[in-house]
């Protein structure tokens, strides 16, 4: 299949995603990586996940963590060690332990619906912004993925559409480039929305 | 004519059996099936098994009320966090025979009560009754989600002290877990959580032989699991900075086994970790 095939799906879906939230650009992404890995990964009924985010949250990890694993956390990673020099410099536990929070679900886990919700954030390293938004753009997304009428029929093209794109390759996912490819591709459809 | 009737009485009667029958296997057949789903770390279609679950034995309910219905009724509403309305159906069940169904509905709602006690922001009485159920539940789905809020809340304690406070807390907690472990060995979870206490206890080698534990038993979500395998590589870390060169060439060539067991690329990469 061509580079062009895997563009016009991605480009259905975001018209088809659009159709049901024309309001919330932010969760095209989110919704078309997050089906896309769930796709890839097993071939199964993902579908209730999206609308079960309190049952999907419990039983939770451990969050408290001890101070070496912070640190480790933060020092292993070459972006956040330097995004977070000082603070990994002076052990400032308390900022620290804060920031482990909201980043260790997302670069530690890799959660992927979290990835796609702050894949802006994350590619351009802005892992304050992630930290700070965090709980406000859950919220939100949680606010506005229950508002969404014609739940099953939604699911169903989002499926739909994640199974196509995963026909390209079962290893898509590993692959940082595609899912910059996704997000260029979603940007270009918005862009053209919006002029 | 009469004959006919009678065959027409005698096809629906089945109809209306085999379909009663139905919802109850059906709502059987969802719950096991969402077990080995849950054992899988396929979180998503467990919840999904759950709620068909559930529907089945609503319908169950609805036509042919049992105490065996009401409690597998009961038991889906407890996977899917619904408390109250599982405290509920415990009861009915317990009022239609099965003796422990008054029981579990007293774990339930005691369970509820912590979590509202917590999320009004009395987190001293919520820490009493997780600690409570930690010793007594024998319900493991209350017992596993008390022993983490449990673990997280002694934690949070534990890190506000130092020195042998610190470490008197950590022991009481490692102990209370142990015990868990030593009524249900086949946990996995059980098993996660006595490695993220020694871990606290810096007691690195022994923390690596849980979650390995933890990981071979099976972890209730597959966060949880990502949670693990990091706690692995942390512990590899460590002990490679720590261990004495006569005890690392011990452990390496064991722990690489591992590493080619779960097809990591590295010692320090789980396989889902984004390349």
């Amino acid at each position: 299949m061509t580079k062009k095939s895997f563009e016009k799906i991605v480009q259905e879906g975001v018209r088809f995603i659009a159709r049901f939230f024309p309001q919330s650009r932010y969760l095209y992404f989110p919704l078309l990586s997050a089906a896309l890995v769930w796709a890839i990964k097993s071939s199964m009924e993902w579908r209730e996940k999206i609308f079960s985010w309190e049952v999907w949250l419990d039983p939770s990890f451990v969050k408290v963590k001890s101070d070496e694993f912070i640190l480790s956390f933060f020092s292993d990673h070459a972006d956040l060690s330097r995004a977070f020099a000082e603070e990994i410099r002076t052990e400032d536990m308390h900022a620290l332990r804060k920031l482990f929070y909201n980043l260790y679900p997302i670069i530690g886990l890799e959660d992927p619906f979290l990835s796609g919700l702050f894949h802006q954030e994350l590619a351009s390293q802005n892992y304050r912004d992630i930290a700070e938004q965090y709980d406000i753009k859950i919220a939100q997304a949680i606010v506005d993925i229950e508002a969404v009428e014609e739940k099953g029929r939604f699911l169903e093209g989002l499926e739909a559409i994640a199974r196509e794109m995963a026909s390209f390759s079962a290893d898509l996912i590993t692959q940082t480039s595609v899912q910059r490819a996704l997000a260029e591709i979603i940007n270009k459809e918005i862009s053209k929305d919006m002029d | 004519m009469r004959k006919n009737v009678l065959l027409l009485f005698l096809l629906s009667l089945a109809c209306v059996l085999s379909s009663c029958t139905s919802h109850l296997k059906d709502a059987k057949f969802y719950y096991v099936q969402a077990q080995e789903s849950s054992r899988s770390y396929k979180t998503e279609i467990a919840i999904g098994s759950y709620k068909k679950s559930l529907q089945e034995a609503e319908k169950e309910v609805a036509k042919n009320p049992s105490s065996q219905a009401f409690m597998l009724k009961g038991l889906a509403e407890l996977h899917l966090n619904l408390w109250e309305d599982a405290e509920r159906s415990f009861l009915t069940a317990f009022s239609y025979g099965f003796d422990k169904g008054q029981e579990w509905a007293e774990w339930v709602s005691l369970f509820g009560l912590a979590s509202a006690m917590e999320e009004m922001g009395l987190a001293q009485s919520a820490f009493q009754i997780y600690a409570h159920l930690v010793g007594k539940s024998k319900l493991k789905p209350v017992t596993i989600f008390a022993a983490q809020k449990y673990s997280d809340m002694a934690l949070q304690r534990a890190l506000r002290e130092e020195g042998n406070q610190k470490e008197r807390l950590l022991s009481g907690l490692y102990k209370e877990v142990e015990k868990l472990t030593n009524r249900d060995l086949s946990c996995g979870f059980y098993h996660y959580l006595q490695a993220q206490i020694l871990s606290h206890r810096s007691d690195y080698r022994r923390c690596f032989e849980e979650c390995v534990m933890a990981r071979e038993l099976g972890l209730p979500t597959q966060e949880i699991f990502h949670d693990n395998d990091l706690q692995i590589v942390f512990c590899y870390k460590r002990l490679k900075e720590e261990l004495s060169s006569e005890d690392w060439e011990e452990f390496q060539p064991l722990y690489m086994q591992w590493v080619k067991r779960w097809n990591w690329p590295d010692p320090e990469t789980p396989d889902w970790k984004k390349r």
